[in-house]
C-alpha cells in the first residue's frame, strides 16, 4: 500500500505538485491519471525517495521508502525508459540491480523471460527499440518479486501486442494480491486497466474515486429514441419520470435505461426505430475534468497573490 | 514468481520479500563493481592507461638512453622513467568523470538510487571502485613501465635500481595520485553532473592552472602554486622532481589528498540533499 499525505512539491514558484494526498491500495490497478505536466512523475519520484518533497509525506507499506532495507523486494519501479546505460547489456543492468539488493542472479534470467527478451539479454540496450526498454523497465519492475508495482507511462513505445501484454499483466499482478500504481495521460488505456482511478491536473487531484464511479460521474450517458409517435412517447417517458429532451427527430431519456423505456413503449402499443444507450466518451469526460483544472488553478494563483499582500 | 495464486481476495504479506536486514555495504560494493566492469568505457580506458603509461615511458627511455648516458645529459633518468604515466593520468580522469557524470547523462542515476536509497553509500561503493582500479592499473603501469624503460637505461649502463631513492616509492605514488585523480575527478562529476564540463575542468585545473600558478606574485601566489592539486600531488609519482619549487613528495600528496576529500565531502552534501 502506498499512502501520499500532504504532498507537495515547488520549483522555485512553480508548484509541480501541490497538497495532494491519495492511497494506493492492494489487490488492485490504480490508475493515475494527467495530461503531461501535471506531476504524475515528479509524484511518482517522491513516492520512491528521489525527489525530495517540499512538503508532506509518501510512505510505502507504512515506511519511508529509503527506510526499505531492500527496496527493490518491496517497491518494483518502471521509471523512465531512459534510465540505462546504452553500452551495458540488459542482463548486466539486472545482473547489479539484483546485486544491490541481493537479489538471487537466477532471478535474472527469470525476469527476462518473462518479459521475452531472453534472446537479446546479451545485447547493448542502446540498439534496443523503445518497447525492448519499455520490456526491460518492467523487467527491472519485477525483479524482486515486489508487493508494490510501480509504473510510470508503461505503454509509452509499446505495439498494440505490447499494450495488451501491460494490460494483462497489471491486472494479473493486482489479482495475486499486489499494489499496481500505473500512471498514463491515456484515459482510454486506464479505462481498460484500472480498478481505481486518481486523477491530477496542475499538480492537484481532481478526482479519486472507482473506476465505474468515474464513469458514472463524469460520462454522461442518455438513451436515445427514435419513434414516429415523437410527442406521444416523450409525453410517457415524462409521466414515468424520466428527463426528456427533444434533440432533432429524436428523443433524449436520462433517468432510464434502455430496457424500461423499450418496456414502457412496448405496453402501449407504440413504435420504435431506434432505441440506443449513448456514452459520452471517457477522453472526452477526462478533457473536461483537467480542462476545468486549468481555470482553477489559475484562480488559485490569483488567490494567493492577493494572500502575499 | 513465487506468488501463483488466483484469488482477488489474496492477501500479499508486503514484506514477504524483504529480509530482516539490510543487504549491507557489500551489496552496493558488488553492485558498482558490476556496473563499472559492464561498460567498454572502462576497458578500453583501462588499456589506454596501461599502454599510455608503460609505452610512452618504454618509448622515451629508448630514445633518450643515450644521450641521457652522454656527457651533454642535463637531466637524471630518473625523470624519464614515469614520463609516460602523464599521459595515463588523463585516463584516470576520464575513468573517474564517468563513473559519476554517465549515471547523470543517461538517467541511470534514478535506477541507482531507487535500488539504494542511502546515497552516501552509493558514493562510497564507487570511489571504492575508483580506488581499487586505479590503484592496481596505476601501480601495474607504473612497474610495466618501469621494467621497460630500465632495459633501455641499463644498455647504457644508467639505470635505475628500485632501492634507488624515490623509485620505488614513484611506483606505488604513481598508483596513489591516479586513484586521487580519478577521485578528484568523481567528485567535480557530482557537483557539474556533465561529462564535457567535468572533465575540461579537471584537465584545466590539473594540467594547465596548475603550471600557470607559478607566475603568479610573492608568496601567496608561491603557496597557491605549490597547494594546486596537479602540483602537490604530482611529485610522489616521480623519482626525482620536475619542479625545484613543489612540495615533497608526502607532503605535497598529503595536501592533495585533504583537496579531494573536502571536494568529496562537499559533493557527498550535495548529492544527498538533491533531487535525482
Amino acid at each position: 500500500m502506498i499512502s501520499v499525505s500532504g504532498l507537495t512539491k515547488k520549483y522555485g514558484d512553480k508548484v509541480a505538485v501541490d497538497d495532494v494526498s491519495f492511497t494506493v491500495a492492494t489487490g488492485r490497478v490504480t490508475g493515475f491519471l494527467g495530461p503531461n505536466g501535471a506531476g504524475k512523475s515528479t509524484t511518482m519520484r517522491m513516492v520512491l525517495g528521489l525527489d525530495r518533497p517540499t512538503a508532506g509525506s509518501v510512505t510505502v507499506n507504512g515506511r519511508r521508502y529509503r527506510d526499505s532495507p531492500a527496496p527493490l523486494r518491496e517497491v518494483g519501479a518502471l521509471l523512465e525508459a531512459k534510465a540505462l546505460h546504452p553500452g551495458r547489456s540488459a542482463r548486466d543492468h539486472l545482473r547489479w540491480l539484483a546485486a544491490s539488493n541481493r537479489i538471487p542472479t537466477s532471478r535474472v534470467d527469470e525476469v527476462l523471460e518473462l518479459v521475452g527478451l531472453e534472446a537479446v539479454a546479451g545485447t547493448r540496450v542502446g540498439k534496443f527499440s523503445l518497447g525492448m526498454g519499455q520490456r526491460l523497465g518492467i523487467a527491472v519492475a519485477l525483479l524482486g518479486d515486489p508487493p508494490v508495482v510501480v509504473l510510470d507511462e508503461p505503454v509509452n513505445g509499446l505495439d498494440p501486442e505490447g499494450i495488451r501484454w501491460v494490460r494483462t499483466l497489471a491486472r494479473q499482478l493486482a489479482t495475486e494480491g499486489r499494489t499496481v500504481f500505473i500512471s498514463s495521460h491515456l484515459m482510454s488505456e486506464m479505462a481498460l486497466t484500472a480498478d481505481h482511478l486518481v486523477v491530477i491536473g496542475r499538480g492537484r487531484i481532481l478526482a479519486d474515486c472507482s473506476m465505474r464511479e468515474f464513469i458514472a460521474e463524469h460520462a454522461a450517458s442518455y438513451v436515445k429514441v427514435r419513434s414516429p409517435q415523437r410527442g406521444q412517447v416523450a409525453d410517457l417517458l415524462r409521466g414515468a419520470g424520466a428527463d426528456v429532451t427533444p434533440v432533432d427527430d429524436e428523443l433524449h431519456v436520462q433517468g432510464l435505461d434502455a430496457a424500461a423505456v423499450g418496456e414502457l413503449v412496448g405496453d402501449k402499443g407504440l413504435y420504435l426505430h431506434e432505441l440506443t444507450l449513448v456514452r459520452s466518451s471517457l477522453e472526452d469526460a477526462f478533457m473536461t475534468l483537467t480542462s476545468a483544472s486549468v481555470e482553477y488553478s489559475a484562480r488559485a494563483r490569483t488567490d494567493q497573490a492577493g494572500a502575499l499582500r | 514468481m513465487t506468488v501463483t495464486a488466483e484469488s482477488r481476495t489474496v492477501e500479499l504479506d508486503p514484506r514477504r520479500n524483504v529480509p530482516g536486514t539490510r543487504p549491507g555495504f557489500s551489496s552496493t560494493l558488488r553492485a558498482e563493481w558490476i556496473k563499472f566492469w559492464s561498460v567498454r568505457s572502462t576497458m578500453w580506458s583501462t588499456v589506454m592507461l596501461f599502454v599510455l603509461g608503460a609505452g610512452l615511458t618504454a618509448l622515451i627511455c629508448a630514445t633518450n638512453a643515450e644521450w641521457l648516458a652522454s656527457s651533454e645529459a642535463d637531466e637524471s633518468p630518473g625523470s624519464f622513467i614515469t614520463f609516460g604515466l602523464t599521459f595515463a593520468q588523463i585516463t584516470a580522469i576520464v575513468l573517474g568523470t564517468l563513473t559519476v557524470t554517465s549515471e547523470y547523462g543517461t538517467g541511470m542515476i534514478r535506477a541507482t538510487l531507487a535500488a539504494t536509497p542511502r546515497r552516501g553509500a552509493v558514493l562510497a561503493a564507487k570511489a571504492l571502485v575508483l580506488t581499487g582500479t586505479l590503484f592496481v592499473a596505476g601501480t601495474v603501469t607504473a612497474f610495466a613501465g618501469y621494467f621497460a624503460g630500465n632495459f633501455f637505461l641499463d644498455r647504457e649502463g644508467i639505470g635505475l635500481a628500485l632501492s634507488d631513492d624515490g623509485v620505488l616509492r614513484s611506483m606505488f605514488g604513481s598508483g596513489l595520485y591516479m586513484t586521487g585523480l580519478g577521485l578528484l575527478a568523481a567528485g567535480v562529476g557530482i557537483l557539474v553532473r556533465h561529462t564535457a564540463a567535468a572533465l575540461s575542468m579537471v584537465l584545466a585545473l590539473v594540467f594547465v592552472a596548475g603550471n600557470m600558478a607559478f607566475l603568479l606574485p610573492g608568496t601567496w601566489g608561491e603557496w597557491v602554486a605549490k597547494l594546486m592539486p596537479g602540483n602537490a600531488g604530482s611529485p610522489v609519482a616521480v623519482p626525482v622532481p620536475f619542479n625545484p619549487e613543489a612540495l615533497t613528495p608526502w607532503t605535497g600528496f598529503a595536501a592533495f589528498g585533504a583537496e579531494v576529500l573536502v571536494l568529496l565531502v562537499i559533493g557527498w552534501m550535495v548529492f544527498q540533499r538533491r533531487d535525482a
